[in-house]
């Protein structure tokens, strides 16, 4: 059975379930006669509980030990008899069949499997019997069960709350699974490429040149020093030279000086800049900035200037920052008590030096944080860099030359057609995982430090 | 008065030195002021310089250039009635036309033998669209508008070479070139030739992975607000939990894109390129914001209302569920759909998991490879063939509205239903 019609089946038993148990609860209650401990719903609810749950459960568990039920039944039929011994062009021959059986393929190509393509079938319709039944009395007894334990008195609220109790739980609990899922499935790939590739190469190595195979103890061309400046240089350095002053001073102008009608307008044009895809920052920095830049290079003299270079990927980059900075900035400079600052105003200071010396001293860590959430942001920001700046690790200081980053090579390492086990598919998951430590880190510090920080006038 | 020790001089306002520092001082917070007011400006100015070339180049993605050609059917299909071409079968029957060797005929005759230098080599299926809405054209001579190719297209709008320029200005003398709203972008899958290449395929894609990031980010996401804002006891796992949600809500997107990778078509073994596998990646993306707009929104339902439903018997969870929730509810939309706009922006994760791969018929089901806007406009930038410029600003115009359009509604809620207790 197919998970949609799966799906809707439980759903419609659901719904006659909730209904009878509805009903049998004011039926028991006689129109007011004896008094309901719960209402009506909840011991409808109840029941749906129980009708649906150990039904989804039992399907989901189904789900994984039916293929290997239906494959074993397949071998111990006379057909399989000829199939070959070695492991692996059993597995191969008997996942054709299936293929075929399920309608998936429709052509066979190994030996031998379009005998057993029968057999499948008949496996599966069999297990399909199977499960129909035993869904059916699991279905039916806790169906049963959880209706005959309707009575007036019976607290079906306090189940009915304590399932959604568990419930709510469990959808916080996704969370966890999903940061830990990020962790587990990046060292796992990243323990597998340290078995082609010294740790000590990857961290300290200055050449990223990766090759399809690798000979152990020679150097292989993963050095990710060049990507880790790149990433650095265009992300920590460029964007934050464009986005720091231009977020701060702008989070200043509209809190301090601009009248409420600039402010008005000016917030949602801010917030518009933060709302563009990428994508598109990226196209228009690889078809409006990039060329204009290299021009500019050119005029000043600068030979080897790239139509894809460090510059024009972080100035866009930067401007796509600002306003992550200028709500930051914001946000703390809004926290410093108001009189500070009358104190400062009272005491003769223009707006400017209480700005410059009482506001952004007091600020300062929010300030920080928020540049340190900005860098993050930055280094883990992709398709700008992908579009604009350069597939080739260069370890150079120059802004106008092509420059690549972590999160470049590891698009470039995942969308080629390498098949998964080699060495530069895996090297891009011990990338990602750099990547997401680095980020983490600067994350838990940036939060720390904002929450410290305003905690402090509280 | 006698021998009162005057502390310090009074300020002598006239003096010529205390005149320039106040001059001094007032001119550097002009400067500042002024500096503050550039900065503002510089972002709009960006942001302005931004949507103006993507205006500029996109609108002309939107027009089609169209040459007259005159077919006189009957006599080049070899006499095909309307009854041949009609009924249950009629696609087929009209396929077996060669619609693009009669199309192909009659420019020869009338353009010479430079045809394939001018019109799109989909003239063909054009052809076939058109008897498909108005069988009765197979009897008749009329006079078609064809699409160009896209060299002759983008002489049409201005930018051509010398070449191509020069036949527009033959076509145009000769009054048989049309500018046309293209119809076929909005309705067209991606092609190969830009003059056929349009964007309902990546459009439909994206709404497909939208709703799977929404059946999944949006209830999870509110269950576990209100778990943690209302249930959650105060323990390491809470605490961890929190965490968690703070971080994922930071973390780099192509993670969440090697999560998927890793997780959904390694372990799992789900189709790649999959809406469904899209979604579920975003879900995982999205579900923090939701989590924590909707932790926001509900610490802003006054503890009144909390007691007052306690008050007269409620339950703790008829309290949430009747009270907190609805009055929440607002709040929660407005970062779902701010949440959901990010999702459908992005385009790093998509491409972790194969959503790059070239998709001309929409997909019709959610296991069924498909492609996303974004992704449309990565893989369309970086065509080599002049013609997709236009197509991706264009494709770009239409994102940008679309999120524009969610971004407002968000706005819209959140003014409307805005509580002041």
């Amino acid at each position: 059975m197919t998970i949609t019609a799966m799906l809707f089946m439980l759903l419609g038993l659901g719904l006659i379930a909730w209904l009878t148990g509805r009903a049998r609860a004011i039926a028991l209650a006689g129109n007011g006669k004896s008094r309901l401990n719960s209402l009506p719903n909840y011991h409808g609810w109840y029941v749906l509980a129980w009708v649906i749950i150990p039904a989804a459960i039992f399907t989901l568990v189904w789900q994984n030990i039916s293929p290997v039920l239906i494959t074993n039944n397949v071998l111990a039929s006379p057909d399989a008899v000829s199939l070959p011994s070695d492991a692996g062009a059993r597995a191969a021959i008997l996942s054709e069949a299936r293929n075929i059986a399920n309608g998936v393929q429709d052509v066979a190509f190994q030996d031998g499997s379009e005998k057993l393509v029968d057999d499948y079938r008949q496996a599966t319709s069999l297990y399909n019997l199977i499960q129909l039944i035993i869904l059916g009395i699991i279905i039916f007894a806790c169906g049963a069960f959880a209706f005959l334990r309707i009575k007036p008195d019976f607290r079906a609220r306090s189940k009915v709350e304590r399932l959604m109790l568990g419930v709510l739980l469990a959808a916080s609990l996704i969370a966890i699974i999903t940061t830990l899922g990020i962790v587990a499935s990046l060292m796992f790939e990243t323990f597998q490429f340290f078995t082609h590739v010294s740790v000590s190469e990857f961290i300290f190595g200055t050449e990223w040149n990766p090759k399809k195979h690798t000979t152990p103890g020679e150097y292989n061309g993963y050095g990710a020093i060049p990507l880790f400046w790149g990433t650095i240089f265009i992300g920590a350095i460029i964007a934050m030279i464009v986005a720091i002053p231009l977020g701060l001073m702008s989070a200043i102008y509209l809190t301090q000086y601009a009248s409420t009608k600039l402010r008005a307008w000016m917030k949602p044009i801010l917030e518009l800049l933060a709302g563009i895809p990428t994508v598109v920052y990226g196209y228009f920095a690889a078809l409006t900035i990039a060329p204009a830049v290299r021009d500019f290079a050119v005029m000043l003299g600068v030979s080897n200037a790239a139509s894809d270079n460090a510059m024009a990927a972080g100035l866009v980059m930067g401007v796509m920052i600002i306003p992550l900075v200028a709500s930051m900035s914001d946000d703390s400079i809004a926290a410093v008590p108001s009189a500070m600052r009358d104190g400062s105003l009272a005491m003769g200071a223009t707006k400017s030096e209480t700005i410059k010396k009482v506001l952004l001293p007091a600020a300062l860590p929010g300030v920080v944080g928020g540049i340190l959430l900005a860098v993050s942001r930055a280094i883990g920001e992709t398709m700008i860099v992908v579009m604009a700046a350069g597939y080739t690790a260069n370890l150079t200081a120059n802004p106008f030359a092509s420059i690549t980053t972590v999160t470049v090579q590891i698009v470039a390492l995942l969308t080629g057609d390498q098949d998964f086990g080699s060495p530069q598919t895996l090297a891009a998951f011990a990338l990602g995982l750099l990547l997401f430590c680095v980020t983490l880190m600067l994350n838990l510090i940036a939060l720390r430090i904002v929450k410290k920080y305003r905690e402090e006038y509280e | 008065m006698s021998n009162a020790q005057i502390l310090r001089t009074p300020t002598d306002w006239n003096n010529p030195d205390m005149q320039r520092r106040i001059q001094k001082r007032y001119a550097s917070e002009k400067r500042f002021r002024l500096i503050g007011l550039v900065s503002v400006a510089l972002s709009a100015i960006f942001l302005a310089f931004l949507l103006f070339n993507m205006l500029g180049q996109g609108f002309k993605g939107f027009l089609q250039t169209r040459a007259e050609v005159t077919i006189d059917m009957p006599a080049m299909t070899g006499g095909a009635s309307v009854t041949s071409i009609s009924g249950p079968n009629a696609e087929a029957a009209i396929n077996g036309l060669d619609l693009q060797g009669v199309a192909q005929a009659a420019i020869t005759q009338q353009y010479g033998n430079d045809q394939g230098k001018i019109f799109s080599s989909s003239v063909g299926n054009y052809l076939k669209l058109q008897l498909l809405d108005n069988p009765e054209l197979i009897e008749q001579k009329t006079t078609f508008n064809l699409p160009v190719n896209s060299e002759i297209d983008i002489a049409n709008k201005g930018d051509g070479d010398a070449e191509s320029e020069a036949i527009v200005a033959r076509l145009e003398k000769a009054g048989t070139i049309s500018t046309v709203f293209n119809m076929d972008f909005l309705t067209g899958g991606d092609a190969t030739d830009p003059s056929e290449a349009g964007i309902w395929s990546a459009f439909k894609g994206s709404l497909m992975t939208m709703v799977i990031t929404m059946l999944l980010a949006f209830p999870v996401g509110v269950l576990s607000a209100l778990y943690l804002e209302e249930f959650a006891p105060k323990n390491r796992l809470t605490d961890f939990i929190e965490v968690s949600i703070n971080n994922l809500a930071a973390v780099p997107s192509i993670i969440f894109g090697l999560l998927g990778l890793v997780i959904f078509l390694s372990w799992f073994g789900m189709a790649r390129s999959s809406a469904l596998v899209g979604g579920l990646t975003l879900a995982l993306m999205t579900m923090p914001v939701i989590v924590i707009a909707g932790r926001n929104a509900i610490k802003a339902v006054p503890p009144s209302i909390r007691e007052a439903a306690m008050g007269i018997g409620a339950s703790p969870m008829q309290v949430i569920f009747h009270h907190v929730l609805p009055l929440a509810l607002p709040g929660i939309l407005t970062g779902t759909i701010i949440g959901m706009a990010r999702a459908l922006g992005e385009t790093a994760p998509l491409l972790m998991i194969g959503m790059r791969a070239f998709v001309s018929t929409p997909a019709s089901g959610f296991g069924d490879p498909s492609s996303v806007l974004p992704v449309q406009i990565y893989l369309w930038s970086d065509e080599v063939n002049r013609g997709f410029v236009e197509k991706t600003s264009a494709a770009i115009i239409v994102l940008l509205i679309f999120l524009m359009a969610m971004n407002a509604t968000a706005i819209y809620l959140r003014n409307r239903f805005e509580n002041r207790w």
